[in-house]
């Protein structure tokens, strides 16, 4: 009873610690900029004193008063509404330079915080506000007053928007684009290793020929071969491969070599084959351990009922293999859509093609200073995994086990 | 310091938006573009580490040359510039023009054979109509593997370092008048402090470039306190690095950063505010500073990304020199290098787009642009702002390029980084020269 209690403790544990991040990110991405970098995410739900810039009216307004009204919280929602400040006003930061009474000949600089319904000097006239941020800005006589600006601390009401969603979904196309590129570079960077992987494991389990076994733990060794140090060999030989293809195009078509024929040593294709490169030993692993499980009387019969290993494979292989393909396909798709750097490296550069993590890390823009639209841009990142997970997941933990539990 | 010059100035480029210059018509300049040649369909591939507002307005300035020649170009910019660059020359997948922002990474690039040389045309026509040519010349000429000195380097697109941010309404509210020279400007920075305001915003955090804003200030207080002589020998290390002359700079820099009265949070936050951060106290409400020292780029990190500037929120005045050690008007900046790694008729075409005044009205009418070039019409500078700036460039007595991005790699963008950080943390001047010097020594 303790154990259960202290597990399940712990559990909610794992599980609050995991959630905070994300958590932290949504909110965030529906906050508004400054608030956003102003304070944290958990002051969010809650008012909170943030201090506001307001101008008393807006440049050129060509009449003189004597009397001058307005609203703070107009005022400040009138440049920017999109996540509109209420509350109510506490206090305004007022700084002066006036006679010093102490020493004639100098001036003395007066801060001071004023509370609502207290008269206060500003630029000769005499400026009174109220917390629900009514103002009234009286002058001796009638004058033109220049638009002043004042710091209103201010209680401020949760808000939310979805303007950084706007933004990034519709203003500009390019997060919509990145999507589709991702599209384009993971479903086949997926299905090209597993089926070919499938395949090879089928082979490695089921099929006799000589060297089977040194050839399996050839392709297990090269597991380990990282792919940030194969990056410059494999570009040469895409590099090699382009121009060789491009004096093959202009020999059958006849074009401009310099323009029109060039074939790109950096495209789709070539992060296609990078990827299905590097997938396929972990991929031919996984599945050859589960295959290899199945049930050698299953085979047996096929093979005395006639059928040859296409059929064998096609079948009965693949279909009893659908929690190993998936769980495979899983991994493959995370990894492939979350790749940086050998998409940065090896993938296509024109700015329509760019897949969705490059354009992430273009957001953070040449100084890092878009972080309000990279958290929206973030989330939305996030949501394809996330559907692809919750939709295999029951395969997903029926393959984890697969590698593990033999036998049938 | 490198991050500085892949930056360059974002800031007018809001304001640019603000005034509302119209972007389908940059292509048309006070100067003429000149018959540029006829490329139909040839594709000119250029990388670079312009991102963002940057790369829109490049790309508005390179369709005059698409426009004038039928070329097509197609770039691609990524903060992993330095690293991409050199394995895409390394492999044989040279683009046509790469943008370094760091001349030393441009050297080692022309070192190993990957570029080409500009030719010795380009290098007099630079020498002749930019502003303090020969020195742009210099820093685009590089050795080759053999030895043999070329230019390489187009500078185009430039950044202005010494620049003092503030914001008027402030002033006005505290009565401060803008100081014509350094004493003025201490002056000013003391009576800020008796008032009770804190005169400055010191961030130099920026993460593995930590500590370049610090060297910045350096550099600008070097060209204030010793000659430009001097700076150049700072710059080969002829002038070691702990010689009265650097150490009297660092000690100068030490008393605005290490000044807990004067800096805004303390003289301990400056090593961990990032440098971007640091801008944002001149509009905090209240004010948490007076004065930010930030170059031509900065506007794009004020919180409203630089329309402060057009609306007149924010300023700028020339970081001044000491009236006592008459100096002149001595003046930082950084610029892009451009060059070509891989030859073609289009992109040599496109070389000779890039010295037409035309190709740097076409930015400057877009806004975030500084140019050196003298026979650019200063009209075409989109705000009052850039305009005051390429001012300030052209009355510079002296100009002198961010020693930094000079030095070498270990150097300029290594030691003289962290130890500028330790000495934000509190270590003394001479300790952070000697280690900068022992760095040096070691990598000689």
């Amino acid at each position: 009873m303790v154990s259960r209690t202290l597990s399940h403790t712990v559990l909610a544990l794992i599980v609050f610690v995991w959630i905070v991040p994300f958590v932290a990110l949504v909110t965030t991405s529906l906050r508004s900029e400054i608030a956003s970098k102003t304070s944290g995410f958990w002051t969010a739900f809650t008012p909170t004193e943030l201090g506001h810039r307001f101008s008393t009216h807006d440049k050129g307004q060509e009449m003189e008063v004597i009397e001058l009204t307005g609203n703070i919280f107009d005022r400040l929602n009138d440049e920017d509404n999109s996540f509109p400040v209420s509350g109510n006003v506490k206090s305004i930061f007022i700084k002066r330079r006036v006679q010093d009474p102490e020493n004639p000949d100098k001036t003395k600089l007066i801060r001071k915080l004023v509370p609502p319904g207290e008269p206060m000097v500003v630029r000769g006239g005499s400026f009174v506000f109220q917390a629900n941020g009514d103002f009234i800005w009286t002058f001796p006589e009638k004058t033109l007053p220049k638009p002043k600006k004042l710091d209103a601390f201010i209680n401020q009401d949760a808000v939310f928007g979805t303007k950084a969603y706007v933004e990034v979904l519709f203003e500009d196309k390019q997060v919509p684009n990145a999507l589709i590129s991702s599209f384009i570079v993971t479903i086949p960077a997926t299905i090209i290793p597993i089926t070919i992987a499938a395949f090879a494991a089928y082979a490695f389990s089921w099929m006799q020929f000589p060297g089977r076994d040194w050839l399996f733990i050839l392709i297990v060794c090269l597991m380990v071969v990282p792919t940030q140090l194969a990056f410059l060999p494999i570009l040469k030989g895409f590099s090699g491969i382009a121009s060789w293809a491009t004096a093959l195009n202009h020999w059958f078509t006849n074009c401009e070599v310099t323009s029109s024929c060039q074939v790109a040593s950096k495209s789709f294709a070539t992060l296609w084959v990078t990827h299905t490169a590097f997938g396929l030993p972990l991929a031919i692993y996984l599945l050859r351990n589960y295959i290899v499980g199945l049930p050698r009387e299953l085979l047996q019969s096929a093979r005395i009922d006639g059928a040859n290993h296409l059929q064998i494979f096609v079948k009965i292989i693949v279909p009893l293999s659908v929690p190993a393909l998936a769980s495979y396909s899983i991994f493959q798709f995370l990894w492939v859509w979350n790749d940086l750097i050998v998409a940065l490296y090896i993938g296509p550069f024109d700015n329509t093609d760019l897949v969705f993590p490059i354009r992430l890390e273009k957001q953070l823009g040449t100084f890092g200073d878009q972080l309000h639209l990279l958290n929206a841009s973030a989330v939305i990142s996030m949501i394809v995994p996330v559907i692809v997970f919750l939709s295999m997941q029951r395969y997903f933990i029926r393959g984890l086990l697969a590698g593990s539990v033999k036998g049938g | 310091m490198k991050k500085i010059l892949t930056a360059v100035t974002f800031a007018a480029s809001i304001t640019a938006l603000v005034s509302g210059s119209a972007q389908a018509d940059v292509c048309d300049t006070p100067s003429k573009l000149g018959d540029m040649g006829s490329f139909p369909g040839e594709v000119i591939t250029i990388s670079g580490s312009l991102m963002e507002r940057d790369e829109e307005m490049m790309t508005n300035t390179l369709s005059c040359f698409e426009k004038a020649t039928g070329a097509v170009i197609k770039y691609s910019g990524s903060r992993d510039f330095a690293a991409l660059i050199v394995a895409d020359l390394r492999s044989n997948n040279a683009p046509n023009i790469a943008i370094f922002p760091q001349p030393g990474l441009a050297g080692d690039m022309a070192k190993e054979g990957h570029l080409v040389p500009l030719g010795d045309d380009l290098a007099a026509w630079m020498t002749e109509n930019y502003g303090a040519g020969s020195s742009w010349v210099d820093l685009g000429t590089y050795a080759n593997a053999s030895g043999k000195k070329d230019f390489y380097g187009f500078a185009y697109k430039m950044d202005l370092k010494s620049l003092v941010w503030y914001s008027p309404e402030q002033f006005e509210d505290n009565g401060y008048e803008i100081p014509s020279t350094m004493e003025e400007l201490i002056a000013l920075s003391d009576q800020m402090v008796s008032d009770g305001n804190t005169p400055w915003c010191i961030g130099v955090e920026s993460g593995n470039a930590t500590g370049w804003t610090a060297t910045d200030w350096m550099e600008d207080l070097m060209l204030r306190t010793t000659s430009p002589e001097n700076y150049d020998r700072w710059v080969s290390n002829d002038l070691p690095f702990n010689s009265p002359e650097v150490l009297n700079a660092m000690e100068v820099y030490g008393q605005f950063s290490r000044n807990d009265d004067y800096v805004a949070g303390g003289a301990a936050a400056v090593a961990t505010t990032s440098f971007g951060d640091a801008p944002k106290g001149l509009f905090s409400s209240p004010a948490s500073c007076m004065m930010h020292r930030q170059a031509s780029f900065i506007p794009a990190f004020f919180p409203k990304k630089g329309e402060e500037v057009a609306s007149g929120e924010a300023d700028f005045f020339y970081f001044p020199p000491y009236a006592s050690a008459n100096l002149g008007n001595p003046v930082l900046g950084a610029g892009t290098l451009w060059t070509m790694t891989k030859e073609s008729p289009a992109t040599r075409a496109f070389f000779k787009f890039m010295s037409e005044a035309s190709a740097h009205e076409a930015w400057m009418q877009q806004g975030t642009f500084l140019t050196a070039h003298k026979g650019a019409d200063l009209s075409a500078y989109a705000t009052p702002a850039l305009r005051k700036q390429g001012e300030i460039l052209s009355n510079a007595t002296t100009f002198r390029f961010d020693a930094s991005d000079l030095m070498p790699g270990a150097i300029g963008a290594g030691a003289f980084w962290s130890e500028m950080t330790n000495f934000a943390n509190g270590q003394d001047a001479q300790t952070t020269a000697d280690n900068i010097q022992a760095a040096w020594d070691a990598i000689k």
